[in-house]
């Protein structure tokens, strides 16, 4: 007996010596899809500036996107967070749509371009991605280089290329941009087609570029992201943005949004501040290839604008509307 | 009038003392694990039509059986390896048995998508042992069935040691005086442990059904990921996901009714070391390649942890781990101690009471094994909607939610745990302490804790590392900032450095060796019989 009280007086010990035991007087909480490697250095610089300690949600990789949003609608009646900081500008609508945004003009989007801000101040869109396709140097020699996403469903790449599971993470979007603008028909058609011509549906963005870069597929579709990772690991990638002679590819913003109701709106208001200043957008090109939205913002070396690139023209509102609609059909599709 | 009105309520709840206390266990068993579920049932009411229509559909149903054939495939592989490895070790001169079991024992306790994980830096085809082909098969069914059976077998393998240590000696002596080895094995003590290896069987496939993350990571669609897809999805349908849980309902209690049928209440018996100090039967001329077979074994599923170490020491991952670790290792150390000692105070109370046949403590031991079965993400859903209430928000917006989470899936663990030694514990202790006058409460403390002390804190090391692997429960409400180690591994696996994500992988692991082995030292001595 003696032993054991011993251990759990020991343990009890061990455990009161957790940091995370203590709070700070002021803290904000946030909910974020941005990938953890890139937006905990980012708060833990907020943290630094304005002693304001920042207690984050971030998304696993096979549920990206989805996972920290359906833990805001799942604690919608008793909000948590403070802040969403979404990975692209969709998410947003469905969390407006439950009425779960805060209008909020931040000071510090005063130069970002109207067309990426809402006019009621429910989002804010920043540090944007686009939708590119990752080829694999060694097995496709650049005269037969994919040019547009609808390679995918070429003969001539059969069973050679994939894409992320459409039900999780960006590749949500992009199906429900196709659907937005190519009509129903055609993008049912499309995805059938993927289908026949045996893509591979995988888990994650992140295993789309891992299959390139490992020579595993000729291409697949990912985010910049994961093509600038993947090039400035040495892999024998090439990013392809797709659709330059047609619709253009699609332009992913991040979105900051206020949580409505949530516990802590002053330091809450305080993050959104900090998320849309130029040095955020600076700090996402450097670090996660993420392509400013303000025109002086610097970037680094292979990076493009999204001025440089020509980009789908959706509405990005429909796009939200479509993805809950077809989530049935593409779990058919999906086969869960 | 008041004083005496208090003496008698008094005497009242003395008398009633053990249903007080059985009540106060079961209330922890089902505000964590039933109020939860229960409240998920109810979202299928208010989904309608669109809930029971998930049912109507064909594919939920062919996952359904695909993932029983892979739980099948799994079990038979696990059974295969592991009764006779129990029995090499248990009862054989095989040479470093201890140290053989405790290689192969390991990857047990750790998250099973990290030894997933470990398995692709091995095999995978940017591997250090990889190729197009071991690649292929790593993301096939086979691969999955390979992963998961080399996982699981040290359950078998473990159990079975057990129930062989614990064994009564005579038969077994009395079988060498006319037997050779190979007979005494197989025809005396592997059927006196086949209850044992029944439940051990019956654990694999529970584990295996339920298990969402390496199906996932190598690309096999399986049963639980059609009901995740209906949380982590972009429509979010808590009572579609609840309607897919039903089928599994009465696969578990399918189990439970087996297990008591099959095993009855031997099931419980697999406690005690006391046959590794007696003579171990001698292998002869079958030892050396006996040793090759069982050490090959237990360092294949060793060298998944080997790997993640070689990528993480390869690309300088231990040098940024200080950067990329937080408090994730405290966070996951704290909450694990503090659910295990609630899970073993539960288990003190409910598995003596499941032990004794004590009304009601079955009831609740059933409960328990459905959280236990049920897919962690649907559980994770209903914690949510019962604990996040202004009322309760100081539990759930704080590290108290990975207690109550923990505690609701591994409740099964202490109730097991406890009531395995309880059966083996004489009865007439606690019959003379009660004729002597003692109450329940006084029983429980004075006579039956001490008497099974042993049991408990083994229930209880065996919860803190099961609340130390726990990633799929974890992940759906870990409280801000207080993510516990595993999340942080699958968190930062999202773009983040692979040599720093193996690098906290190898943290985890040699966290839960340390725990292990603290536990093992602290763990209450065996009096001399």
């Amino acid at each position: 007996m003696e032993r054991l009280g011993s251990s759990i007086v020991f343990l009890a010990a061990l455990v009161s010596l957790n940091p995370s035991c203590k709070r700070t007087a002021q803290e904000v909480v946030v909910y974020t899809s941005v990938d953890q490697v890139f937006s905990e250095p980012i708060f833990k610089e907020f943290e630094r500036r304005s002693g304001i300690a920042v207690r984050a949600v971030f998304d696993t990789e096979e549920t990206k996107s989805t996972g920290v949003l359906n833990r805001l609608i799942a604690e919608a009646e008793h909000p948590q967070a403070d802040v969403f900081w979404a990975n692209d500008p969709v998410r947003p609508f469905l969390l407006g749509k439950r009425g779960l945004a805060e209008p909020y003009v931040s000071p510090s989007a005063s130069d970002i371009p109207a067309a990426f801000r809402a006019a009621d101040g429910t989002w804010t869109d920043f540090a944007a991605r686009a939708r590119v396709l990752l080829v694999n140097k060694k097995r496709v020699s650049p005269g037969e280089m994919p040019l547009s996403i609808r390679d995918l469903a070429s003969p001539r790449w059969k069973g050679q290329t994939a894409v992320a599971n459409p039900l999780f993470g960006t590749t949500t979007m992009h199906v429900a941009a196709l659907f937005t603008t190519w009509g129903e028909e055609q993008a049912r058609a499309f995805l059938t087609d993927l289908k026949s011509n045996h893509v591979r549906i995988v888990s994650s963005n992140g295993e789309v570029k891992r299959l390139v870069a490992t020579s595993e597929i000729a291409f697949g579709l990912a985010d910049t992201d994961d093509g600038f990772e993947a090039v400035k690991e040495g892999a024998p990638v090439a990013v392809v943005y797709p659709d330059q002679e047609g619709m253009g590819a699609l332009v992913m913003p991040t979105s900051a949004v206020l949580v409505k109701g949530g516990p802590h709106p002053e330091t809450g208001r305080k993050l959104v501040d900090y998320l849309l200043t130029p040095d955020v957008e600076r700090r996402m090109a450097d670090s996660a290839a993420h392509m400013p939205l303000r025109p002086g913002v610097p970037v680094p070396q292979g990076l493009k604008r999204v001025s440089d690139i020509k980009a789908m023209q959706v509405d990005y509102a429909r796009v939200a509307d479509d993805m809950e609609r077809i989530q049935p059909w593409l779990r058919q599709w999906v086969g869960l | 009038m008041a004083e005496a009105v208090g003496r008698a309520l008094k005497r009242a709840l003395l008398r009633r003392q053990q249903m007080l206390v059985l009540a106060a266990a079961g209330a922890i068993v089902l505000l964590t694990s039933a109020v939860p579920l229960a409240r998920l049932l109810s979202e299928i009411f208010d989904a309608g039509a669109a809930a029971l229509g998930v049912l109507s559909a064909v594919r939920p149903w062919l996952l359904l059986i695909r993932s029983v054939m892979l739980a099948a495939a799994v079990t038979a592989c696990a059974v295969a390896i592991g009764a006779p490895l129990g029995l090499l070790i248990a009862r054989t001169d095989l040479p470093g048995r201890r140290a053989l079991w405790m290689l192969h024992a390991f990857p047990m306790f750790l998250p099973p998508f990290l030894l997933a994980l470990g398995w692709f830096q091995l095999v995978g085809r940017e591997g250090f042992l990889g190729s197009e082909v071991t690649d292929r098969l790593l993301f096939s069914q086979v691969g999955l069935v390979a992963v998961l059976s080399l996982t699981f077998s040290p359950v078998v393998t473990s159990m079975v040691a057990l129930a062989l240590l614990g064994m009564d000696a005579s038969l077994e002596e009395a079988a060498r005086v006319f037997a050779g080895p190979w007979r005494v094995g197989t025809r005396i003590l592997l059927p006196a442990a086949r209850p044992t290896l029944a439940l051990a069987a019956i654990v694999v496939f529970a584990l295996t059904i339920s298990e969402l993350g390496v199906p996932m990571f190598l690309r096999v669609d399986v049963f639980p990921a059609a009901v995740f897809a209906r949380l982590g999805g972009i429509q979010y349908a808590p009572g579609e996901a609840f309607a897919l849980v039903l089928p599994l309902m009465p696969l578990a209690l399918g189990l439970l009714l087996l297990e008591r049928r099959l095993v009855g209440a031997g099931s419980f018996a697999v406690a005690g070391l006391r046959g590794m100090s007696r003579a171990p039967i001698p292998l002869g001329n079958w030892r050396p390649a006996l040793a090759t077979a069982s050490w090959s074994v237990a360092v294949a599923g060793a060298l998944p942890l080997v790997a993640l170490a070689l990528r993480a020491a390869r690309g300088g991952g231990f040098g940024n781990l200080p950067q990329w670790i937080g408090q994730a290792p405290w966070t996951s150390l704290g909450t694990a101690v503090i659910a295990a000692t609630a899970i073993a105070a539960v288990g003190l109370v409910l598995g003596h009471g499941a032990a004794r046949g004590v009304r009601g403590a079955s009831l609740l031991d059933a409960m328990a094994v459905l959280a236990f079965v049920t897919p962690a993400p649907v559980l994770g859903v209903g914690l949510i909607a019962v604990w996040n209430r202004p009322a309760t928000r100081a539990l759930y917006a704080s590290a108290a939610i990975l207690v109550i989470g923990y505690t609701a899936r591994y409740a099964v663990v202490g109730i097991r745990a406890v009531a395995s030694v309880v059966l083996q514990s004489a009865v007439h202790l606690e019959e003379a302490a009660a004729a002597a006058g003692a109450r329940f409460w006084r029983r429980l403390i004075r006579i039956i804790l001490p008497v099974n002390l042993r049991g408990v804190a083994a229930g209880w090391l065996l919860a803190v590392v099961f609340c130390l692997r726990d990633f799929e429960t974890a992940v759906l409400y870990y409280p801000p900032g207080g993510e516990p180690l595993p999340v942080r591994i699958f968190t930062l696996e999202a773009n983040g450095p692979p040599p720093v994500v193996a690098a906290l992988a190898v943290a985890h692991a040699l966290m839960t060796a340390l725990v292990l082995v603290a536990g093992v030292l602290l763990l209450p001595r065996r009096s001399p019989e």
